[in-house]
């Protein structure tokens, strides 16, 4: 009688410590995922028990969707943005805590602090410093800006960035101090030996030194904003109408509110797609960047 | 950078001073003007009206059990992937991997259709297995990369001396991966505790719902106290903080893997 051989009884025994992942991680994530697919043909409606079979409709939809586009073009606006400003802010007040600052643990904890509330709480802070606090420093500094920025579609988006920065800002910036604290001093000594200014130093030794926090600041904010919701649940409920309507809000709307679960999957794995494509891309250009160093 | 500390602290010292105002301080007065008194009635009525007691312990319970159990099970995972070379094993850490390029919210919709028909909606232990699910992916990833710090050599004498496979990991393995364990921690637990999207679809019953959700049904009813809101706010703030102080470095250092070239 053959007895399994000791090798594969370890294996086997290193593959009863990983199956319990495996198996949790199978029926919750990837078995969704193909289920969205296969939901994402059909016009369901989340509650009969048909899946009326429609090809590529749901796709060909949303591309002549207004809402979706809008959905679309405010997620890609606010990701943008959000991308640009809270990395050139970050990186700015780190480098601006790296150079001795007293009280610097003061000043990177003050700036930290805000991500540590929820962000649908965030929004609700807001909220009422758009309506009630801010107004208040009119009557102190006898100004009368009108700080209701969530009350208007032209301002709702700047408005929903000053929160999201606000909030994440102190977050990024502890990953660029880290990185900024890890490069050797003697780069700059001999640089300075050279004759190299203080932004030659920045752009030739900072910069290129930064790459895998850049790597990681860059996907990071990029994914995160991508996937905006529980701000806007709170701050401005996807108004004023639907001009601050982020993707997954719309797909949310469409799917639990409008009961189109068909178009709210194909929604959902267009999402998925436009995230696959952007890390790759992204990855792929930043990592050459690294790997250049 | 003063001005910029005030400006940044400015929306938690409303929260923190509204909290403790009266309503009629909340109207009359300049907002940014200081309570009159400790008015801790706002507190009280959060506790009886609000149900925030219910609220917290369910928001803890669910935090609490799944960052556990993201431990256990991660942990397990990525020692049984980092000492197998076989395909099999590779192949299994790419699929971990796909997790975190493919984040939880763009799937909410299958994975909240997954989840009635498998009747978790609205049961403790359904947002629990949710909350794990989907934290295995980074959880994974970032104990993958700790085990490197686990010397082979302890592992192997072990299993000369007759250790299990078993025996090895519990015994020898986990003890040096404590403060992988606490970066997995506080990273998980700050994601799950702040978490609305899946506690919203989840658990939506006023019995089983996180701190989150009641906040939000909250700041939805055009409710003119809002100063028993805040208190509210101030209550869910207090364990993540009081989390986060005491692992801090243990947070900068999971945020900053892989930012720090060398």
């Amino acid at each position: 009688m053959n007895r399994p051989s000791f090798q594969s009884v370890r294996t086997a025994q290193f593959f009863s410590l990983l199956a319990p992942a495996l198996l949790l991680f199978t029926v919750g994530l990837i078995l969704p995922l193909f289920l969205g697919l296969y939901y994402s043909f059909t016009s369901w409606d989340g509650y009969t028990k048909d899946f009326p079979f429609v090809g590529f409709d749901n796709f060909v939809k949303i591309v002549q969707d207004p809402h979706t586009l809008d959905a679309w073009w405010f997620t890609i606006q606010f990701t943008f943005w959000n991308t640009l400003l809270q990395n050139v802010l970050a990186l700015f007040f780190a480098v601006i805590l790296d150079t001795g600052l007293k009280a610097k643990t003061f000043y990177r904890t003050v700036l930290f602090l805000p991500c540590l509330v929820a962000p649908i709480v965030a929004g609700f802070i807001w909220q009422h410093m758009y309506i009630d606090v801010l107004p208040g420093l009119n009557s102190l500094m006898g100004t009368k800006i009108n700080f209701g920025l969530f009350g208007k579609a032209d301002t709702v988006l700047s408005g929903l960035l000053i929160v999201n920065n606000w909030q994440f800002i102190g977050y990024w910036m502890l990953i660029y101090l880290a990185a900024l604290q890890s490069i050797p001093g003697e780069l700059y000594e001999s640089a300075v030996v050279d004759g190299a200014g203080t932004w030659t130093q920045f752009i030739k030794i900072t910069i290129p030194m930064l790459a895998p926090a850049f790597t990681i600041c860059i996907v990071g904010i990029t994914a995160g904003s991508l996937r905006v919701y529980d701000l806007l649940v709170s701050a401005t409920q996807g108004g004023p109408g639907r001009a601050s309507t982020s993707i997954i809000y719309h797909i949310y709307n469409t799917a639990l509110n409008a009961q189109q679960y068909g178009y709210g999957s194909a929604l959902s794995v267009s999402l998925i797609v436009v995230l696959l494509l952007i890390a790759l891309v992204q990855l792929g250009y930043l990592k050459k960047r690294e790997v250049q160093l | 950078m003063a001005v910029v500390s005030v400006a940044f602290l400015l929306p938690l010292y409303t929260v923190v001073v509204f909290s403790f105002k009266t309503k009629k301080e909340l109207y009359l007065d300049n907002p940014l003007a200081l309570p009159h008194s400790w008015f801790f009635d706002n507190y009280s009525s959060a506790f009886d009206r609000l149900h925030v007691g219910t609220t917290f312990l369910n928001t803890f319970l669910y935090t609490a059990i799944s960052v556990f159990l993201l431990a256990l099970l991660s942990g397990a995972a990525a020692w049984a992937i980092a000492r197998n070379r076989g395909r099999f094993f590779r192949f299994t850490y790419v699929y971990f991997l796909l997790g975190i390029l493919i984040p939880f919210q763009a799937l909410f919709l299958p994975i909240y259709i997954v989840g009635n028909a498998l009747h978790l909606t609205n049961t403790f232990y359904g947002i629990i297995l949710m909350y794990v699910a989907t934290g295995l992916s980074f959880s994974v990833f970032l104990m993958t990369g700790f085990m490197t710090q686990v010397p082979v050599e302890l592992e192997e004498a072990a299993q000369i001396d007759g250790c299990s496979i078993y025996r090895t990991y519990f015994s020898i393995v986990l003890p040096l991966l404590k403060p992988a364990m606490a970066t997995l921690v506080i990273l998980q637990a700050f994601a799950i505790w702040n978490d609305y999207l899946l506690a919203s679809l989840f658990v939506s019953s006023s019995a089983l719902k996180t701190l989150n959700v009641m906040f939000q049904q909250l700041f939805s009813t055009t409710s003119s106290n809002y100063s028993t809101a805040m208190a509210g706010v101030m209550i869910s703030v207090i364990p993540i903080s009081i989390l986060f102080l005491s692992l801090q470095k243990y947070f900068i250092k999971g945020l900053s893997a892989g930012a720090v070239k060398g």
